[in-house]
């Protein structure tokens, strides 16, 4: 086992280089650079003007040594103003002495590099991020895992039964449903004054002044922005529920088809036609062994989320990663978005790990070699 | 003229009808929940002792019975409207969805006579005659081909759309459904039947081209995915091995990456501009070649003459096409490599937006192809009739495309079916990020981008694409569902 | 010796008929009060026209301000966006922000005049060479520091550092920069005493006060020259950052032991930053999380208007030109170019391209806030006209390729004359570039759209744009009548007397041709009922001094 882990780590750490050194390519493509200094300096610079203020921030050099500077393999840039003397560089901080600067600080120094775009440390801006969408992954894990798995044992205890089609149908319908269908749905009905629920809320007294139901103006908020320092029932209810919903389906469908196969297997028949009640089976016989598929699915589908993740944040106005990744690529931010595709990556990686683990512990008929 | 309504001149009595089918229905299944959780079972078959067989009926057979017949009404009065948009003779009395229904007349008809045909000749049909046994299958498939007519008769031959995709009328702008155009044109069509987006551009034909758009795309896109992680994943799960390692990390290093990341990244103008989708193109669109080439030559090299001519034929075309898709001699900002192809050879130019598009689409969806792939070849190669192949000596190209791959259809049809739906979705999302195809297309996802910013005063520009994407999405699924059903029966 | 200062700020704008008429009703009772004021200035009065009136006398700071009541905390929807040396400024946002503490010597003001903030006043020479400034005494910075003239000259020295990358200061600064050095020009700026500062430039321009009061042009503390605020803090306002997280919000908070030089209302105030997208801000007011929006666009001004939000509306010279270029064929020819215009009802282009929100303009580029707007008689739309003159030219096969950049209001306006010049009877094909490319080749495209930006006097335009062979010129206009008087106009300080050769500028733009130029736009933002002096400003500034809530 400790060796199938630190393979597997090896296999990580690998598959992360690879990952930014493309991403490092392409964000150092030069038309990407010309709009990264257009953007930080001015967007009427002219294209010498381009060139040298590339040149003054570091960006100058060959693309495989700028990306030995951020791992940390190679020292860091320093450049010394022709006029004034006054030394620049990678590793020397506002108002730090050129000599005191350490020589190297990269990823290997735990030095994440600087964003541009949020004028602040990558260390800084990004684990604050992660917090919110963390909290935002919990709760729509804490909505979409239960509801599913129920859907699907439901759907799959009785395969064919008019119960099984109505939930299949209804899960097949909300994988067919993108969360930037849904998601802007849920804001017509349910979270503006002029369409939707919430006129007639307000019309009824439930809404706005002295309104049972909270002095808002409408019944749900379309925008989750309060929700980042004080999650409410009313401004996190429809993101969550917007990302759970597309992912809700599939977990369901795979647990439906796991809980029928495991239905028509042979113990449960035995303990059938020994008379052990439905209920009985459903709860004490099938339901563990049904499960084991879909934790390996639950797992994988934290990845799969993300893209979800990054359209509802943006639909919601919520500032975490997603939002944060979408910002950084959208203004070149080379060194946070290296940062957040090494979240990504190792989402991803951690979760098929946990994944494949889980599914040993769960199933002992499994062995890792 | 007026504003129409939606139902037309027999609104007048099919409206009610519908309403008590819809209130029929709701009462059916408040009491059919309410028995079920009483504890009242439903009735079951009795065998009396005299060999006669006699159904003994419980409340909650009735309940459910009506909830049947009310959707039987519901189901009657909508293919009242259509009926009514035929025999009507205003479109003032057809209302918008009779007036919708005539217009899409000839997709009732190629639907009917596709399902009449394949319905008679079902059993000689294979796997697809058999998902004329499945109700789900045959309801995900009436979906699916529904669009792909409705894109037929939209795209090729435009006969749905009633305006041009892009031609706008300033006076429609953000109009209501049925609105009348104020001074028509003569031989224009004189309604909005579906209103005006904040263009002044008819929604209900834009929908229909944006049919054309979308399933000119997906289709064909998942198909080069499919060709790209077949062509790979074959010999990946049959040599095994270093090839093996090495493509399976590549695939999973591509499956690592968040795929919106990878959007950003990759259709953003600047990386447009530094020619990354040409040199993809390149890469990518390689593999259908050598899979034909490779398909052919494995099957005829016993028979060089015919062997010749296949593959000449495919390298020949594919190479044609090759060359014209990835070249573009008139955009002087291309690296030179992507202009040397000359003008006279080259057949059609695409434009960069979409160039990238499409290569993503691809370069998203052909890891998971390849994985899939590579896990049945593991599986199946095993089986005896490979063994019997690799005896007789066939290569290994052979027994892979002719042998394997056959016999790995029925998950690969299916997977196929989802991942078109997945693509159509994954171009949505691209249109709401506003990296799509180009601005005034009228595809699903730009249009439902568009549409939303302006949706709680003005749902009707956003609502009927992002039905029609729901629809198209959910008859893939379901047709995929009735596909599998129906294999695992095999 | 002109006194600039000598304006029209006090007495606002000239009334209105229609105003007029609300304020009767108003006093028959007909008319609250408020809603007196939301009617009327939203005709164009100045609040303190709008007072006068009524006859009421409304509680005012300095003549044309509201005065707020104290405290209070007050969220304003606008991007944060990176700080930076305030010189490369390339968005209005980041000097909002900023305004809270680094004030400027001269502010621009909606109804077309300029007021000093740091400058008690200035005056220019009769040539408009010299220009002498006039501190106001008294004003400290935060570190303790008295405000002098050495910060001035400190600061215009910095303006004029055009090797600085992206200082757009130095272009504001015209001659004042050395050509060959690209620093400022000996002698170019002299200290006189403790509150006077003397600029002096080696032609005549009467652009230095409108550059004086433009965004990049915030006044730093004389050390700090170069720096970004948001490092130092140092400025004369009466705030402080005390939060900034670029793309979500920050927070300026009244610096503690800072004596600021004039009154200032608000505790606190919070940048909220949505995004880009308008949905999200109209989710975000309905959701509460913000009382006033940096600018509101389109269909949602009626979108606030609906949720009771206070709407304001500026008109700014703000336009779209869609221009053909002479140098090409067929648009060397005078007549398809009069054609051109004559098949455009300009106020077509206005209501699609931009929601009817806007004044319709006459093809000339002046626009009637500019102090020199000379009136001249109404165009006509003709487009059987413009077939006859389009048959004449003999070009009436030509296939008229309109080109345009790929953005909303901008390529809607381009559609809507592509659809007119159809119905005359044109063969027109679009061709729509997106944003990236688009600005590569600007000014060459042989028939295209652009977009101008808001300027303070009339002929700043005229000289960027339809001087002969100046960089700016898309149109390919060379005419040497027009040269002239415009270098004749350029001297002219007074906008009386320039008004009399505008009159002939303009009159000269629209016999050529040179361009069609169908609308003026006008700017909304809302602001939650109960905010004052939250009014949209014609250059999108927010000025946080002023803003407060209504006691």
């Amino acid at each position: 086992m400790g060796a199938f882990i630190l393979r597997r780590t090896g296999v990580m750490i690998l598959t992360a280089l690879c990952l930014t050194l493309v991403v490092f390519f392409l964000t150092n493509l030069f038309p990407n650079l010309e709009k990264l200094a257009k953007t930080q300096g001015n967007a009427r610079m002219s294209d010498a003007e381009v060139v040298s203020w590339l040149d003054r921030n570091g960006y100058g050099g060959p693309m495989l040594v700028r990306y030995g500077e951020w791992l940390g393999v190679m020292p860091g840039w320093t450049r010394e103003d022709a006029e004034t003397g006054v030394i620049t560089g990678r590793c020397i901080d506002f108002g730090m002495d050129a000599a005191d600067a350490p020589v190297r600080c990269g990823l290997l120094q735990g030095d994440l590099g600087f964003s541009t775009v949020s004028d602040e440390d990558v260390g800084n801006v990004l684990p604050r991020r992660l917090m919110l969408t963390l909290k935002l992954m919990a709760y729509a894990f804490g909505l979409m895992v239960p509801a599913a798995l129920l859907i699907g044992v439901l759907a799959g205890m009785r395969e064919g039964s008019r119960l099984d089609r109505t939930l299949s149908t209804l899960s097949i319908a909300s994988t067919a449903t993108p969360e930037y269908v849904s998601g802007v749905i849920f804001i017509v009905l349910f979270a503006s004054t002029t369409a939707g629920v919430s006129g007639m809320l307000t019309e009824w007294g439930w809404l706005g002044d002295g309104g049972w139901l909270g002095d808002r103006r409408t019944l749900f908020l379309g925008s989750a922005r309060s929700a980042m320092t004080d999650i409410t029932f009313w401004n996190f209810t429809l993101p969550v529920t917007t990302i759970a919903l597309y992912g809700m389906g599939y977990i369901a469908r795979m647990t439906r088809a796991s809980m029928a196969e495991v239905m028509t297997a042979q113990y449960i028949r035995t303990a059938r036609l020994k008379g052990v009640s439905f209920r009985n089976i459903v709860l004490k016989h099938a339901l563990r062994n049904a499960l084991i598929a879909p934790f390996t699915v639950i797992m994988l589908q934290f990845p799969w989320l993300l893209t979800g993740v990054v359209i509802v944040e943006t639909l919601f106005n919520y500032n975490g990663f997603g939002w944060t990744m979408v910002q950084a690529a959208s203004n070149n931010d080379i060194e946070l978005l290296l940062a957040c595709s090494i979240v990504a990556v190792f989402v991803v990686l951690l979760t098929q790990l946990i994944s494949d683990i889980g599914y040993v512990f769960l199933n002992p008929r499994i062995r890792i070699s | 003229m007026e504003q129409l309504t939606w139902s037309g001149s027999f609104g007048a009595f099919l409206n009610p009808l519908m309403l008590v089918s819809v209130v029929i229905f709701i009462a059916g299944f408040i009491a059919n929940t309410v028995l079920t959780i009483a504890g009242v079972r439903a009735g079951e078959l009795e065998f009396s002792g005299d060999g006669t067989v006699s159904v003994s009926r419980t409340p909650l057979d009735y309940a459910l019975m009506t909830m049947k017949y009310a959707v039987l009404l519901f189901v009657l009065c909508c293919l009242g409207y259509i009926v009514g948009g035929l025999v009507l003779p205003t479109t003032e009395a057809k209302g918008i969805l009779g007036a919708m229904a005539l217009r899409l007349l000839p997709v009732w008809i190629a639907l009917i006579t596709t399902f009449a045909l394949s319905i008679y000749f079902k059993r000689k049909l294979g796997l697809y005659g058999k998902l004329f046994d499945s109700p789900i299958g045959m309801a995900g498939f009436a979906l699916v081909m529904f669009w792909v007519f409705a894109a037929v008769f939209s795209g090729i031959f435009p006969l749905v759309p009633t305006h041009g995709a892009i031609d706008l009328i300033s006076g429609m702008r953000n109009e209501l459904p049925g609105m009348a155009i104020a001074t028509p044109d003569e031989g224009e069509y004189p309604f909005y039947l579906l209103g005006g987006d904040n263009l002044g551009r008819d929604v209900f034909s834009r929908v229909f081209f944006g049919a054309a758009d979308v399933l000119a795309i997906t289709p064909v896109a998942t198909l080069f995915a499919f060709m790209v992680g077949i062509t790979l994943g074959l010999p990946a799960g049959y040599f095994g091995g270093t090839l093996d390692t090495v493509l399976t990390f590549i695939a999973n290093l591509a499956l690592a990456f968040p795929v919106i990341l990878l959007f950003f990244l990759l259709v953003t103008p600047e990386i447009v501009a530094a020619g990354v989708p040409q040199y993809m193109s390149m890469v990518l669109f390689l593999f259908p070649i050598i899979f034909l080439v490779v398909l052919f030559n494995s099957r005829f090299h016993t028979d060089p003459t015919r062997r010749n001519i296949y593959v000449g034929i495919a390298a020949v075309v594919g190479f044609w096409a090759y060359f014209s898709l990835i070249s573009n001699a008139d955009d002087g900002d291309l690296p030179l490599i992507f202009r040397i192809w000359p003008e006279y050879l080259d057949g059609f130019d695409i434009a960069g937006n979409l160039l990238i598009v499409f290569v993503s689409v691809v370069f998203v969806n052909s890891p998971t192809v390849f994985r899939i792939v590579r896990g049945i070849t593991l599986d199946v190669k095993t089986r005896d009739y490979v063994a019997a192949a690799q005896t007789r000596g066939e290569g290994p190209w052979y027994i892979m495309l002719w042998e394997i791959l056959p016999n790995a259809r029925g998950p690969l049809i299916v997977d196929f079916c989802l991942r078109i739906g997945y693509t159509t979705i994954l171009l949505g999302t691209l249109g709401f990020f506003g990296l799509g195809v180009s601005p005034e297309s009228p595809d699903w996802g730009s249009t439902i981008n568009e549409g939303r910013r302006l949706l709680t005063i003005y749902p009707h520009p956003a609502l009927p694409p992002a039905l029609a994407l729901m629809s198209l999405v959910l008859g893939l699924n379901l047709l995929a569902d009735g596909l599998r059903e129906e294999s695992l029966k095999d | 010796m002109r006194d600039f200062t000598d304006g029209s700020a006090d007495t606002g704008m000239t009334t209105h008929p229609v105003a007029e008429m609300y304020a009767a009703e108003h006093k028959a009772g007909k008319l609250d009060r408020r809603e007196f004021l939301v009617r009327s200035t939203a005709l164009g009065l100045s609040a303190a026209a709008a007072y006068s009136l009524i006859g009421a006398s409304p509680a005012l700071a300095d003549g044309h301000r509201a005065v707020p009541a104290a405290g209070g905390t007050l969220r304003i929807q606008s991007e944060v966006r990176a700080l930076k040396d305030p010189r490369t400024y390339d968005w209005s946002q980041m000097a909002n922000v900023t305004r809270g503490f680094l004030e400027y010597l001269i502010q621009y003001n909606n109804d077309g005049t300029f007021e000093g903030v740091l400058l008690e006043s200035w005056e220019a020479n009769d040539d408009a060479t010299v220009y002498t400034l006039n501190l106001r005494q008294g004003i400290t910075w935060n570190n303790g520091d008295a405000f002098t003239a050495e910060d001035v000259a400190a600061n215009v020295t910095g303006w004029c550092d055009s090797t600085v990358e992206g200082n757009s200061m130095a272009t504001r600064m015209g001659g004042l920069v050395d050509a060959d050095t690209g620093v400022i020009r000996e002698g170019g700026v002299e200290i006189v005493d403790d509150y006077t500062v003397r600029v002096t430039f080696p032609a005549p321009d009467i652009t230095l006060v409108p550059g004086l009061a433009d965004y990049p042009a915030a006044v730093q503390h004389r050390d700090f020259i170069g720096t970004n605020p948001a490092d130092h803090g140092v400025g004369t306002g009466a705030y402080e950052i005390t939060e900034y997280e670029v793309g979500v919000q920050a927070t300026l908070s009244r610096k503690e032991g800072h004596t600021y030089w004039r009154d200032t209302y608000l505790d606190e105030l919070v940048f909220v930053d949505l995004g880009q997208d308008p949905a999200a801000w109209f989710a975000g007011a309905e959701a509460d999380e913000f009382d006033m929006t940096y600018e509101t666009v389109g269909e949602f001004v009626d979108l606030f208007d609906a949720i009771g939000w206070n709407r304001t509306e500026v008109i700014t010279a703000a336009t779209v030109v869609v221009r053909p270029n002479q140098n090409n064929a067929p648009y060397d020819d005078v007549r398809v170019r009069r054609a051109i215009q004559m098949a455009v009802d300009n106020e077509v282009c206005m209501v699609l391209g931009i929601n009817g929100q806007g004044v319709v303009a006459e093809n000339h580029h002046v626009c009637p806030i500019h102090p020199e707007y000379a009136e001249l008689p109404p165009l006509v739309h003709d487009p059987a006209g413009a077939q006859a003159l389009l048959e004449e030219s003999g070009h009436a096969d030509f296939e008229f390729e309109l080109v345009s950049i790929d953005d909303d209001y901008r390529k809607n306006t381009t559609d809507a004359v592509a659809a007119q010049l159809r119905d005359a009877g044109f063969n027109v094909t679009r061709t729509i570039i997106p944003g990236s490319t688009f600005w590569n080749d600007w000014t060459t495209y042989p028939f295209s759209s652009t977009n101008w930006n808001h300027r303070e006097l009339g002929v700043q335009v005229l000289n960027l744009a339809y001087r002969s062979g100046v960089p700016w010129n898309e149109s390919g206009f060379a005419n040497e009548e027009f040269d002239t008087l415009l270098t004749e106009a350029n001297g002219i300080v007074d906008a009386d007397a320039r008004r009399v050769v505008m009159a002939r500028l303009e009159a000269i733009m629209q016999e050529e041709g040179v361009t069609l130029q169908p609308y003026w736009r006008s700017l909304f933002n809302h602001t939650r009922p109960g905010v004052v002096n939250g009014h949209m400003h014609t250059k999108f500034e927010i000025n946080v001094h002023y803003l407060g809530f209504e006691a």
